[in-house]
């Protein structure tokens, strides 16, 4: 029994020695509570916001789909249209649709980061000027994520710092809190922020701030407060913002980040066909699909709508001059590409035909396809890497307009318009023309109306003025097909979130 | 593709002389010893009187060597010769003679003075001696109070199967083994229903004592497996335990101075046992039509190339047929006929001191589908030696080799998804593209499957794995009663993974400009480093005390290195020189340090009691967290053994049983730091200035959770009830259990409100879980006369609820939404009350005949005469989520299986049934097959679909753009997943022994040919490929039919023989 003995001490001797043993700790990863001390910590974290911005969940997939279908400007390319995208096009979406899921995770995931560098930036004290501007791009970020969130859903929840337990739910707040928290962080964030020439290409700027502020305020109807604001962006200067000579510079890759380029959503195309379906890593994917999705002769999901089409001036409907924005927006038969060696056929587009000016046929979108320089082969399947423009010059110049004439200044809204008229390859007759007559404010709306969609077609801007423009009463008819009052105004809130947040369940949008 | 050979060259040029090797190297170690004993043996120089001899038979005379001899009373003991022949001197002409065999009832003989002894040995059916492997020891049969069940390795070579998890399929009752996937894919296993919501349900296997993973394992070396389902008997392994645990044990040698040599060879083939019936050229085209032309919102143009100037070109330029002549056989393109063999070598043998067992295997698998297969080469050598009386050393020692070939879904479609969707106009192979496929167009054809052949085929994904088992034991024999003993083994794997893809191009929806590298190199070292005392004894003849104290570290260190590159031609597939390269390394670790201790106390062998209790300590939990203790605590009554039960015969067994023991989940199956949060720094990024590499590559950091400190052990409490009854000498048997089992503290992914912006959710301790359930099993025994038999039945049935779910909001969690399988809704959900991952979905309650009952029903959004009726659950006038209901749930009501074993003479024939009954499938690939979402190919059933002049039908109207929702997850596509099957038949003849040993002379003894099938008929009304449906990815997704691999059906001849 002494054997036993010595053995059982032993054993117990291990025992208690042992036992720190089991204090181990991950050796591949840095901890929250180690990690974001310093400026650079800090601006990586500004970076992981960016990243999800260009992710699928947002804009190199479903951001733009949820925009473009809640908007008069498309119809379906064909039967591949997913359901979920039918779904939104066609009003006929529930709390479970996916695309809209997405969006609405993608934003809150950009909030999310967001917040942790505002959460942190408080204790970063090794670089004051940089953790400022970090600062301020995260409030860019998170700024333009609740006004997405909140033209499209209404009060949502209204989240601005980490949650620190899973019980810390949000109910939906007021659409003028929203707000609120909007302007102000774009407010600060215009304080903050540099001009283009001294920051990296592809970040948030002053000028962007401003320019997204302008763009909220005026959704609020405070259009003094968005002239104001849109006034602050530079027109001259290594820092400023002007038309470029050629309207298609805006949607092509060699002329990103060009002068009329306030923000833009990069995308880099690494030449091996794969895009990034979610996941991260250092050395993640970096390209879009929207060259797929709508390309004529890859996926054609979406195309422009018979509206949006016929909205054009053309000699054919009395025009003194066609519009060359139409061949410049959208691609029809007979059009050539792949650096003019190809020419478009009907054959090579699947899918439904268009009816312009009571002419059936195949139309696709032109703007943001790469087409122009490669293939039909190649765009088989092709994830490109072309920049999405979000803010260009020649947004503001139009929405300035629309501030002038909502604040009485016809005349200087008239002016504006044909600024954007201007351009060197669109030159069009300057307003008023016999179609667009300015004389009153009212005629001057029908003009900026026209003037935006034709300017800026397919630039997920249209659904936004749809909401402001059917609340100023400026619509005759309903511009959406099968829309139902009281209900598709706004989206239905994501069935995951009403799920899981005690606080927002019960509190779902009317109608659904 | 010349890979295959009936009798693999590798196998015999490699492996065949690594045996004969080893069987020298052994063969020099223990042959001598057992000469050595010899001369002890007669060193000792007994008082001889009598030297009595005589032969060894079994009841038909066959001869039995290896039995043991001892005088009665003695330490004098002998064993049968080959020929059953045994020579042993007794001290008097009336001692009595001891014969003892392993599955042979023990006799025993006065000699009365003879000399020649000739005895027949009657086989022990059911034997009481039965020894069974309980945790850190051994019990007999008879002494056992929990739920232990038992498998023979010969049961478990039984079937042409790689692997004992799919070895142990209807095996075992209370055990469910769900085939999961194509060759080298392991089997969904459960014992006692699923305990856990997130965690894995694997079972904690032991291997010689050892943990470690099967995957190497060639079930033809296993002596047995002993199962222990209920937790007063599993608890002893504590924190592992609850999904219970699987102990093997592999052959050993015997003492029997013989030297024996097993070949054991089959060759077979597999195939698919169902098809699908799809469109062919001429279908499709008029389906097109009936769908696109129906297309909402307005209808769609026929594609182009269905254009009768596209549709009547040559597939491709010199080609003499065209698209519209083409009828591509996409099925027949994609499943094959698979060879399958195994091929074992094993050697075993000894002598008084030493023996050992040694074998090598190669099994071979190929898919039935393109681009899959799978191989293992196995080599074991284990051995034990008698140092001297005290102190007696062996080990155990395993490689495996093992090549996978699979493939990975493109998106979430699989390989047979994109099969039925596959345009049956398209070849599947054109020369003139890079790579030789072809492809639809998707702007072209208005579809856009994947050629799944050319999916199959053109990506190269194979995994290469390497794997040692080895342990390493002394025991110290102290006195009769105190034995230590003292472990040490190391379970090593590595698998390197290779994805290649070539630079091709389809011209349609399958291209690569650049080829892609990828290998992945994960490694795993798992130490095990166990000290073990057994204390042992009977105390004034009816006390028997029993006692294991035994302290326990288990270490475990995964090693992970990923890297990834391009090349810019198809000559170099390494990553010299290549582009767009990454890489990345990682490792961690975990420890597990255990004291455990048991007591058991028999009296009279008629009252049992057993306690254990197990304290771990686990790496993986937050400090402060990381200790639990597992107690467990069961008693038996012999009743058999009382004397009011002595003189009734006919019972020759009858025990009852009851225990309680908590367990819990093995922490590692969280990864091994799964508290913190942590930031992956570097972990993202983001191209600014245009460059996606450089500068920018990692530039971004985020972290995607929250941490939790305070999470700890699942634990679960089990009682079991049971008793075993033998009549007639044990020729019928009947065992039956009923147990409940509770999981407290349940690991879940708490959803978060997407609105927290977290890309996942963490873990926590939330809510509980029980299964309630019954095991039975059943058997008759005929084990004499020339015709004998053996039937068994086993049935399980397991009630499965979810107690409570405190974290989640509204106490439901949701799974299995996927956009092309019903758009997207859950297709699942977990919510108090009902079985986990209850089917979730709407009620189908007809079809809309016309415009007045659609608008007479409630609003239901998009719906036409033709669309689905869905059921307004909550009576508010409106269809929404909220009118969703169960459907349904993956767990059968009850499992069962019979397995009928017969030998005529020199003939055998075995018969494996086994079957379900009660569960549902969510036949999500119906919705590829008549879903009409869009344009693809489908079933001919799409061909039915309604229209005003066809309305006697259940499939609803085509209409492209499916405005009503008809795919939503629905009642639609909820089948019944009952089956019943031939899981083997297998019909063998041997040689007769006598005429075989006298042709050989002596060389062989046993000769046994088959000829068997597996899954040579299931009856079942489920309409998939096959109602064995595993999990897309553990995520509360089982039983739903994604387009899974079917369980293929085999034949083989295979030969097996002793020299």
């Amino acid at each position: 029994m002494l054997s036993t003995g010595i053995l059982l001490a032993i054993t117990l001797i291990i025992f208690s020695c042992k036992k720190s043993a089991l204090d181990t700790s991950d050796p591949n990863n840095l901890t929250t509570g180690n990690y974001y001390k310093t400026a650079a910590q800090l601006k990586q974290g500004v970076n992981a916001i960016y990243a999800i911005l260009h992710q699928n969940n947002l804009v190199s997939r479903e951001w733009y789909y949820l925009h473009d279908t809640r908007s008069d400007e498309v119809a379906a390319g064909g039967g591949q249209l997913e359901v979920p995208r039918g779904q939104l096009l066609n009003n006929t979406d529930d709390p479970t649709n996916s695309v809209m899921n997405s969006v609405w995770n993608g934003w809150y995931n950009v909030i999310f980061r967001a917040n942790v560098v505002t959460d942190n930036a408080p204790k970063v004290t090794d670089n004051v000027a940089d953790v400022k501007e970090s600062v301020g791009e995260a409030k860019f970020l998170r700024g333009w994520a609740y006004f997405d969130l909140v033209s499209m859903w209404g009060g949502v929840p209204l989240v601005t710092s980490v949650p620190k337990s899973p019980s810390e739910f949000k109910p939906r707040a007021s659409v003028d809190a929203v707000y609120a928290q909007i302007i102000q962080d774009l407010t600060d964030a215009a304080a903050v922020l540099p001009a283009k020439s001294a920051t990296d290409k592809g970040r948030a700027t002053a000028a962007a701030a401003n320019a997204m502020l302008g763009r909220v305020l005026m959704q609020k109807g405070d259009f003094a407060g968005a002239k104001a604001a849109f006034l602050k962006i530079p027109t001259s200067g290594p820092d400023g913002y002007t038309l470029t000579p050629r309207y298609l510079d805006n949607f092509e890759l060699a002329t990103e980040f060009n002068p009329e380029s306030i923000f833009e959503v990069v995308f880099v195309d690494k030449g091996d066909n794969g895009y990034n379906w979610g996941g991260e890593s250092a050395s993640e994917e970096q390209s879009t699909v929207r060259n797929q999705e709508y390309c004529p002769v890859a996926w054609r999901n979406l195309i422009p709508s018979n509206k949006y089409l016929n909205e054009f001036e053309s000699t054919a409907t009395g025009a003194a001059k066609t519009d060359p924005r139409f061949s410049y927006s959208v691609y029809q038969t007979g059009d050539t590409f792949n650096n003019g060696n190809d020419v478009l056929t009907d054959g090579a587009q699947n899918g439904n035909s268009s009816v312009v000016n009571g002419v059936t046929k195949k139309i696709s979108w032109r703007k943001f396809m790469i087409i122009y320089q490669e293939s039909a082969s190649t765009a088989g399947f092709h994830p490109g890497g072309n920049n999405q423009r979000i803010i260009r010059y020649a947004e503001i110049l139009l929405d300035l307009a629309e501030c002038d004439n909502e604040l009485g200044d016809i005349s200087g809204a008239v002016a504006l318009l044909n600024q954007v008229r201007d351009r060197a390859d669109v030159a069009m007759p300057h307003y008023p023309t016999a179609q667009f007559p300015v004389a009153s404010k009212s005629d001057v709306v029908k003009a900026i109306m026209h003037e935006k969609m034709v300017e800026m077609g397919d630039e997920e801007v249209r659904n936004i003025d749809i909401l402001r423009w059917r609340k100023a009463g400026y619509f005759t008819t309903e511009p959406i097909a099968n829309f139902k009052p009281g209900r598709d105004e706004l989206l239905p809130i994501p069935q995951a979130e009403l799920d899981n947040n005690p606080l927002v369940a019960g509190h779902q949008n009317p109608g659904y | 593709m010349k890979r295959k050979y009936l009798l693999n060259s590798y196998s015999l040029t490699i492996f065949l002389p690594v045996l004969l090797s080893v069987v020298v190297l052994n063969s020099a170690f223990a042959l001598p010893k057992i000469e050595h004993a010899k001369a002890l043996a007669k060193a000792k120089n007994f008082n001889v009187d009598l030297l009595v001899n005589g032969k060894v038979t079994d009841e038909s005379g066959v001869a039995l060597p290896g039995v043991t001899i001892t005088v009665k009373g003695t330490t004098v003991a002998t064993t049968t010769d080959p020929n059953g022949v045994y020579h042993i001197r007794v001290p008097n002409a009336q001692a009595v003679l001891v014969y003892t065999f392993v599955g042979y009832l023990s006799q025993e003989v006065n000699i009365n003075g003879n000399i020649v002894l000739n005895v027949q040995l009657k086989a022990d059916n059911k034997s009481l001696n039965e020894i069974i492997v309980i945790g850190y020891g051994s019990q007999k049969r008879a002494a056992v109070t929990g739920a232990v069940s038992s498998v023979s390795g010969k049961t478990l070579s039984s079937l042409p199967v790689g692997g004992v998890d799919q070895a142990l399929q209807g095996r075992v009752a209370g055990l469910t083994v769900v085939n999961n996937g194509s060759p080298g894919n392991a089997p969904i296993i459960q014992i006692r229903g699923v305990s856990s919501v997130n965690s894995d349900s694997n079972p904690l296997y032991i291997i010689d004592g050892v943990p470690g993973g099967i995957g190497g394992i060639d079930p033809r070396d296993i002596q047995s497996v002993d199962v222990l389902k209920d937790a007063s008997s599993a608890a002893i392994y504590g924190s592992r335990a609850t999904n219970g645990v699987i102990i093997i044990t592999t052959k050993k040698g015997s003492n029997n101075n013989n030297v024996a040599l097993n070949v054991d060879s089959y060759v077979g083939f597999q195939e698919l046992t169902k098809r699908y019936d799809l469109l062919n050229t001429q279908q499709y085209v008029k389906y097109e039509r009936a769908l696109d032309g129906n297309a909402f919102p307005t209808p769609i143009g026929v594609p182009p190339r269905l254009q009768d100037q596209n549709f009547n070109l040559p597939i491709y330029p010199g080609a003499k047929q065209t698209f519209a002549e083409t009828n591509t056989d996409w099925q027949s393109a994609y499943f094959k006929k698979g060879v399958l063999q195994q091929h074992d070598v094993s050697l075993s043998g000894g002598g008084e001191r030493s023996r050992f067992f040694t074998s090598a295997g190669y099994f071979d698998q190929d898919g039935i589908t393109q681009g899959t297969y799978y191989n293992r080469k196995n080599f074991r050598m284990n051995s034990d030696h008698n140092v001297n009386k005290l102190i007696t050393i062996g080990e155990t020692f395993n490689v495996s080799s093992t090549r996978q070939r699979f493939t990975i879904d493109p998106g979430n479609r699989t390989g047979i998804t994109n099969v039925v969707r596959m345009l049956p106009y398209i070849p599947v192979y054109n020369p003139n593209n890079p790579g030789g496929f072809m492809g639809p167009q998707n702007s072209f054809d208005g579809a856009d499957p994947v050629n799944p052949v050319e999916f199959a085929l053109i990506n190269e994904n194979r995994n290469y794995g390497f794997s040692i088992h080895g342990n390493a034991y002394l025991t110290a024999k102290f006195t009769p009663w105190l034995t230590f003993k003292s472990t040490y083994g190391i379970d090593y794997g590595t698998n390197r993974q290779e994805q290649y893809t070539p630079i091709f191009n389809d011209g349609g929806t399958g291209s690569s400009p650049i080829a892609s590298i990828t290998e992945n190199t994960n490694s795993g070292t798992s130490t095990l480093y166990s000290q073990q005392l057994t204390f042992d004894k009977t105390f004034a003849g009816k006390h028997h005390v029993s006692a294991v104290a035994v302290y326990e570290v288990q270490t475990n260190r995964g090693d992970s290195q990923n890297s990834f590159g391009n090349q810019n031609n198809n000559t170099i597939r390494t990553l010299q020189n290549a582009t767009n390269t990454t890489t990345n390394y990682t490792y961690s670790t975990n420890v597990l340090q255990s004291l455990v201790g048991r007591v058991g106390y028999d009296f009279e062998g008629k009252y049992l009691l057993s306690g254990s209790i197990r304290r771990d300590g686990l790496s993986v939990w937050a400090p402060g967290h990381k200790y639990q203790n597992f107690p467990a605590a069961s008693i038996g009554w012999k009743v058999d053994q009382e004397d009011f039960m002595k003189d009734i015969k006919s019972i020759s067994e009858f025990k009852l049983r009851a225990g309680y023991g908590v367990t819990g989940i093995n922490g590692t199956v969280l990864g091994n730091y799964p508290y913190v949060s942590n930031v992956s720094a570097g972990g993202t990024t983001y191209p600014f200035n245009n460059l996606a590499t450089g500068v920018n590559q990692g530039n971004g950091s985020f972290y995607n959770s929250l941490s939790n400190y305070s999470l700890h052990w699942e634990i679960t409490k089990s009682t079991n009830i049971g008793f075993d009854l033998g009549l007639f000498q044990n020729a019928f048997t009947f065992s039956a259990e009923v147990y409940k089992r509770k999981t407290d503290n349940l690991i879940l992914n708490v959803p978060l409100p997407p609105s927290f912006g977290f890309g996942s959710n963490p873990n926590s301790n939330v809510g509980s879980m029980q299964n309630i359930g019954i095991e039975l099993t059943a058997g008759y025994h005929k084990a004499s006369g020339d015709f004998k038999y053996d039937i068994t039945g086993v049935f399980g049935l397991d009630r499965n609820k979810v107690l409570s779910l405190t974290g989640s909001a509204n106490g439901s969690i949701v799974s299995g939404g996927d956009a092309d399988f019903g758009g997207g809704g859950p297709l699942t959900n977990t919510v108090v009350g009902q079985p986990i991952q209850s089917f979730y979905g709407y009620v189908v309650q007809g079809i809309f005949q016309n415009a007045a009952e659609v608008s007479g029903h409630a609003t239901q959004t998009g719906a036409a005469p033709g669309d689905l009726k869905f059921k307004d659950r909550d009576g508010n006038g409106v269809i929404d989520a909220n009118d969703r209901e169960f459907l349904g749930s993956y767990l059968p009501k009850f499992t069962y299986s019979l397995n009928y074993a017969a030998t005529y003479k020199n003939f055998d024939l075995s018969l494996f049934f086994q079957g379900v009954y009660g569960n549902k499938i969510f036949n999500a690939e119906k919705i590829i097959l008549q879903g009409m979402p869009r344009l693809f190919n489908a079933s001919t059933d799409v061909l039915k679909a309604w229209t005003p002049g066809n309305t006697n039908t259940d499939i609803p109207r085509a209409v492209s753009g499916d405005p009503n929702g008809n795919v939503r997850p629905s009642s639609r596509w909820i089948e019944s997943g009952s089956y019943f099957r031939l899981k083997n038949l297998q019909f063998g003849y041997s040689l007769p022994t006598t005429w075989l040993k006298a042709a050989t002379n002596n060389n062989i003894n046993k000769v046994r040919i088959y000829l068997s099938s597996t899954n040579l008929f299931t009856i079942t009304k489920y309409t998939g490929l096959d109602p064995e449906i595993g999990s897309k990815n553990g995520t509360l997704t089982n039983g739903i039919d994604y387009g899974q691999y079917p369980t293929p059906r085999t034949f083989q001849v295979g030969l097996q023989a002793t020299f």
